[in-house]
């Protein structure tokens, strides 16, 4: 317990010192990097794993490609990409952001075709019948009944990327990362658990973020506990 | 209206759901497809909206081959309403009523003016259009798919078994209301059941299908019931069509004889001198009171002395058919049934064999028959 409180003190005074909030090692900086990477790593994903998992989903066609493609991604370590990708294209943000976004793809891929696949047939079919073209199906109703497995999907994957947006600094690149690398590489525990607590607080973040937006854009229609008249 | 020319469905697993079928539905009435499971009635209605295409022969619409017109435009103008209503869950009720203008790209105030109009017409209250699907009943789901496919006042209604996923109660409730609103609308609907009841309450004309997709008979109710085509056709409408058939018998041409009816002012020993084992007391203005039992009569004093066993129901001469009069004769203390006017007066009485009468002559009559369904406010 004791061990506990110090560490909390430990991040407490890391976080309070004004040398964390200033300058190219600041948090403000660092996490501007980070939630760059992550951001347009998930743009990417989204685009590539949406766009997938909607065709799929609608047509029908693919679908063990999907399932395939999308547990082979899941079995690769992101590290280990990283590396490669570095080690092949050289130094840069690129191999960072080709790994996370191989990392955020599967689960955004799955739940979307997921989602849309599990749209009730007779609704699909009464949706064709009073008149919609198959992209009308896709868009007024496929897509906005998914939307509760859509959105699950894309937070899993952006917890996954912000959390794993880290091993940017291996290559010596920015990102929270650093305060990780550079901590354990000097000894300094503060800096690696002062630097590991904002990923957390991140994380949730996101969590937060994402559970707000449900909210929004969920039709209550579609929640499963709506009372019946 | 609606022509098929034979038109064959076929599946590559060689199963043939329509077989050579050449039908033409008239236009601004009720025509009812049913047969057993299988038959094709469904396949054959889901060919008119193109949501499946035959293999060989032509649907033609008003004049016109629907393949020359492009699916999803076909289907925005043929309402079309299916079994579990497949309302779309994320939609409130208003805007799902507002589907097909919304797609034919009326403003959204338009559309949903229009929507409420026709949550109305279902006989839906107001406050209903804010709600989700899922937290009406069945029922009600079903009273929100038929407006959805009123949306655009399609001339052309296709229903897909409509009614059979709800409770009989709220089935022939919704039926009521089905025909009340065709009264009101004049729509070409075409209509899948598997209920042959349903097809003789509702149909103008029914088509009834057999097993491997093949028409047995196309005809009016009446004349289905009288005189089926073969034996499949006479086993599907089942054993008591005679008693079906007094449906289309209005009551008013029951014949009725007066039977024993006082008044509640007349003395008892007066009503024994009538001579029958129940007599039937009214009021003043000859509304019916009950049945009193000649048997328990009191000693003296007038009828209104009297315990009365309640009437059952009576039968309205008008309105009532002579398969009401019937059931008010079954179910009468007395075994008679009471004919009784607009004003509720008695008119007179009939017993169940005076009005099996009724059916019998009306067996064998096709072209009086005909004339009777025409006029018959079903």
């Amino acid at each position: 317990m004791n061990d506990f409180l110090n560490q909390v003190r430990l991040v407490g005074d890391w976080l309070t010192s004004s040398q964390q909030w200033h300058g190219d090692d600041g948090i403000p900086h660092r996490l501007a990097e980070h939630l760059t990477y992550s951001g347009v790593s998930l743009l990417f994903a989204a685009l590539i794993g949406l766009a997938f998992g909607l065709l799929v989903g609608h047509t029908g066609r693919g679908a063990f490609a999907v399932a395939s493609v999308a547990n082979l991604a899941r079995a690769i370590p992101t590290f280990g990409l990283v590396v490669l990708v570095v080690t092949l294209a050289g130094l840069s943000t690129t191999p960072v952001l080709v790994a996370l976004v191989a990392l955020a793809i599967p689960p955004i891929l799955i739940n979307t075709f997921e989602g849309v696949r599990g749209v009730d047939p007779v609704t699909r079919d009464a949706a064709r019948g009073v008149g919609m073209t198959e992209w009308e199906v896709l868009i007024r109703v496929e897509v906005p009944m998914s939307l509760p497995l859509i959105l699950l999907g894309l937070r899993i994957a952006a917890i996954q990327v912000v959390a794993t947006a880290t091993v940017a600094a291996y290559p010596g690149l920015g990102g929270l990362g650093r305060f990780i690398v550079d901590g354990l590489s000097r000894n300094d525990y503060q800096l690696v658990i002062g630097g590991s607590a904002v990923v957390v607080l991140l994380a949730l973040v996101v969590q937060i973020v994402f559970t707000a937006l449900r909210r929004v854009v969920v039709s209550p229609g579609l929640r499963v506990s709506a009372s019946r008249s | 209206m609606i022509r098929f020319n034979a038109v064959s469905k076929s599946y590559p697993n060689g199963t043939t759901a329509v077989d050579d079928l050449s039908l033409e539905l008239a236009e601004g009435g009720i025509t009812v497809l049913v047969g057993p499971s299988g038959c094709g009635k469904t396949t054959t209605l889901r060919m008119i909206n193109r949501m499946v295409e035959p293999t060989s022969g032509t649907v033609s619409l008003r004049g016109r081959d629907i393949r020359e017109v492009h699916a999803p435009e076909l289907r925005r103008g043929i309402g079309y309403v299916i079994q579990h209503a497949g309302l779309f869950p994320h939609r409130t009720i208003l805007d799902n009523i507002a589907t097909v203008p919304l797609l034919l790209g009326w403003s959204r105030k338009k559309a949903r003016a229009r929507a409420a109009e026709l949550l109305e017409l279902v006989g839906l209250p107001e406050e209903m259009a804010k709600r989700y699907p899922n937290q009406l009943s069945g029922g009600q789901q079903q009273r929100v798919g038929v407006a959805r496919a009123l949306g655009a006042d399609p001339p052309v209604l296709l229903m897909d078994e409509p009614f059979s996923a709800v409770d009989p109660i709220v089935r022939a409730e919704l039926q009521a209301e089905f025909i009340r609103l065709q009264k009101e609308l004049h729509k070409t609907i075409v209509f899948v059941t598997h209920d042959i009841d349903e097809a003789i309450k509702l149909g103008d004309n029914i088509a009834v299908f057999r097993t491997g997709g093949k028409l047995a008979q196309f005809d009016t109710p009446e004349q289905l019931l009288a005189h089926p085509a073969d034996d499949f056709v006479a086993g599907f409408v089942g054993q008591d069509r005679g008693i079906r058939r007094l449906s289309f018998v209005k009551a008013g041409e029951v014949p009725l004889r007066d039977g024993p009816v006082l008044t509640a002012t007349t003395p008892v020993a007066q009503a024994r001198a009538a001579a029958e084992a129940w007599l039937l007391v009214v009021d003043d203005g000859r509304r019916p009171l009950g049945w009193a039992p000649a048997a328990e009569l009191p000693a003296s004093g007038t009828l209104a002395d009297a315990s009365l066993v309640p009437l059952g129901h009576t039968f309205s001469l008008v309105g009532d058919s002579a398969r009401a009069a019937l059931d008010s004769a079954l179910l009468s203390p007395a075994r008679l049934a009471v004919g009784v006017d607009a004003d509720g007066a008695v008119v007179g009485v009939a017993d169940a064999q005076e009005l099996s009468a009724v059916a019998a002559a009306e067996v064998g009559e096709p072209a009086a028959n005909a004339e009777k369904a025409d006029g018959d406010d079903r």
